[in-house]
């Protein structure tokens, strides 16, 4: 099934607060930095052996 | 216009921690034997004639390699039976050992895209080989679907066309010969470096820096682009077999099809006596050459010294189709079978439009072209991880992902990675989808024949081989030719007993 942009469910945006409260002293979460998406093909390229090529070998076929 | 059967041999690299190459004999004998699925033993060999070749004459040795003549030395020589291991597998296919590799023969059928689906169905039938023989023998083993082991050794991906004889075996070379030099910027698998000749970084093909001539019956040495082995597998008489091994093995589905089909819209135009003239220069240099051309101009030099380019010769062929009004044939069938692609016998038609957007996607060097074509994924992947890493390319590390692209075990293999990661266009590689692949069988073709009779005759079955099954019945050896041109279907067919089903294929030989 296509699905169209125009399709899409609209949602209302929620403005961010803006105003603040108490002082600027409270705990903060720490900056972890935004997390890296996993890529799976990176991933399962860093686990092979650099070597594996130098130490394949094989008999001729036909 | 007719079908043209044909069928595809891969010859799978085996790669087991601890052991060497000098081991690979017995490694793939008994991998090949731990296949655990119903499969039949009792491949016939009587029509093997390796030694007769289509030029008129008989060779009087075939070669070896030198390097693995060293691994025999001194070791007894056994059957072939013995040596090979034959299994064949319901869908009406083979498995055995060839020179120490796993191999997997298609069965033959009319659909390119179809003989795609069963080379697929060879990587399920290798795998579940495999993990058998891990579990009894407590070893591991990789397998891998590719043409080298980048120290100069290579094994092959064998195409076979049935040709009537009638067309001339010089025609037929001149027809398909050019074809075969140009189809690669379509098909190649793709390869980090060079080995032989000139240095490189990366080039289409596995196996061009193997090519060294381009007619000769042998197979494990100074390879050529047409093997001339006269063994049809049918009436030879009436019929030769094109036997090009100059093509790489695949990992995209749709590459393997368009492959089988480029070739075999050579051959129809050879038929129809319609294929455009090329008299190149010197084609095995030009597979070599175009192979390693970076820049995509794909120049090929003329024997008149002219040049021309590899993208006019693939036009040339589309052209000389579409004088023949062979794509508005094509257009009637394909609404015929409601463009179903594993029913329309003549993919060789069904791929002209699909090329020509590749071709043009080749020439703009279009991202896109990595979602369809083995050589575009895989240096896009390369060119990636150089990227994201410390930006030089590294021929070592690099040549073992090339390696690993080809790894068919689906948790571990780099394509099957391209796949999951939505790099790739392909279906029907996940362990999810072996049975449903394994279970698929070619129609409308003598194979059809042959799975049917395995799977229902079996008991009565002495022995087969692609040309003939030998039925016992009591005492009596009943040997029949499964016919190539018939296109009929056993579907819906019951057969009351051994004799009925005897009588049947006697009738379509007009027996």
């Amino acid at each position: 099934m296509e699905i169209r942009i125009e399709d899409r469910i609209r949602r209302e945006v929620t403005p961010e607060r803006t105003e603040k409260h108490g002082d600027d002293t409270a705990p903060k979460r720490p900056d972890i930095g935004q997390p890296k998406p996993s890529n799976p093909l990176l991933d399962r390229m860093k686990k092979i052996d650099p070597d594996q090529a130098k130490k394949y070998r094989q008999r001729s076929g036909e | 216009m007719e079908p043209i059967l044909c069928g595809l041999e891969t010859e799978y690299g085996l790669f087991v921690n601890g052991k060497g190459a000098e081991d690979q004999i017995e490694l793939s004998k008994a991998l090949v034997r731990s296949y655990p699925d119903e499969c039949f033993l009792g491949w016939d060999y009587s029509s093997e004639s390796p030694r007769a070749d289509l030029r008129g004459f008989q060779v009087e040795k075939l070669q070896i390699d030198p390097e693995d003549a060293k691994f025999d030395k001194g070791k007894p020589k056994s059957s072939d039976s013995k040596l090979r291991s034959d299994r064949v597998l319901n869908n009406g296919a083979r498995l055995y050992n060839d020179h120490g590799h796993p191999e997997f023969a298609t069965p033959e059928c009319t659909s390119a895209f179809a003989c795609a689906v069963l080379d697929r169905a060879g990587e399920h039938a290798v795998r579940r080989a495999a993990t058998r023989f891990e579990e009894t023998t407590g070893l591991n083993a990789s397998l891998y679907k590719n043409n080298t082991d980048f120290h100069g050794a290579t094994y092959g991906c064998h195409e076979s066309y049935l040709v009537p004889r009638s067309v001339g075996w010089d025609s037929l070379v001149e027809a398909v010969l050019p074809m075969l030099v140009v189809r690669q910027i379509l098909t190649g698998a793709g390869k980090v470096g060079s080995e032989g000749g000139s240095d490189c970084r990366f080039q289409l093909s596995q196996r061009a820096d193997f090519c060294e001539t381009i007619l000769s019956a042998d197979t494990l040495f100074k390879r050529p682009i047409f093997n001339t082995r006269d063994e049809p597998h049918a009436d030879p008489n009436q019929w030769m077999r094109l036997h090009v091994i100059c093509g790489d093995a695949n990992m995209n589905l749709a590459t393997t099809a368009r492959k089988l089909a480029l070739t075999k819209l050579a051959i129809q135009l050879a038929i129809a006596r319609r294929a455009p003239k090329w008299s190149l220069k010197t084609p095995v240099a030009a597979i070599q050459s175009v192979s390693r051309d970076e820049s995509r101009k794909f120049q090929i030099e003329l024997a008149d010294d002219s040049f021309t380019t590899a993208y006019e010769i693939l036009e040339s062929y589309f052209e000389a189709a579409e004088r023949q009004g062979w794509l508005k044939i094509m257009a009637s069938i394909d609404s015929n079978v409601g463009g179903d692609p594993y029913l329309i016998p003549f993919t060789e038609l069904q791929v002209i439009p699909e090329c020509r957007v590749l071709l043009e996607m080749v020439r703009e060097f279009d991202p896109k072209l990595k979602r369809h074509v083995d050589w575009a994924a895989k240096l896009a992947m390369l060119e990636s991880f150089v990227e994201q890493t410390d930006g030089k390319w590294n021929g070592t590390q690099l040549r073992s992902f090339d390696l690993e692209y080809h790894n068919i075990d689906p948790n571990e293999g780099l394509y099957s990675a391209l796949i999951e990661s939505g790099e790739v266009d392909d279906t029907l590689m996940s362990n999810e989808s072996a049975s449903k692949v394994l279970n698929f069988f070619p129609t409308q073709c003598r194979s059809e024949i042959r799975s049917y009779a395995l799977h229902h005759f079996r008991e009565f079955i002495e022995s087969c081989n692609w040309r003939t099954i030998t039925f016992l019945v009591g005492e009596k050896k009943i040997c029949v030719d499964l016919p190539p041109n018939w296109h009929g279907t056993v579907v819906g067919r019951d057969f009351s007993s051994v004799e009925s089903i005897i009588d049947w294929i006697r009738g379509l030989n007009g027996n």
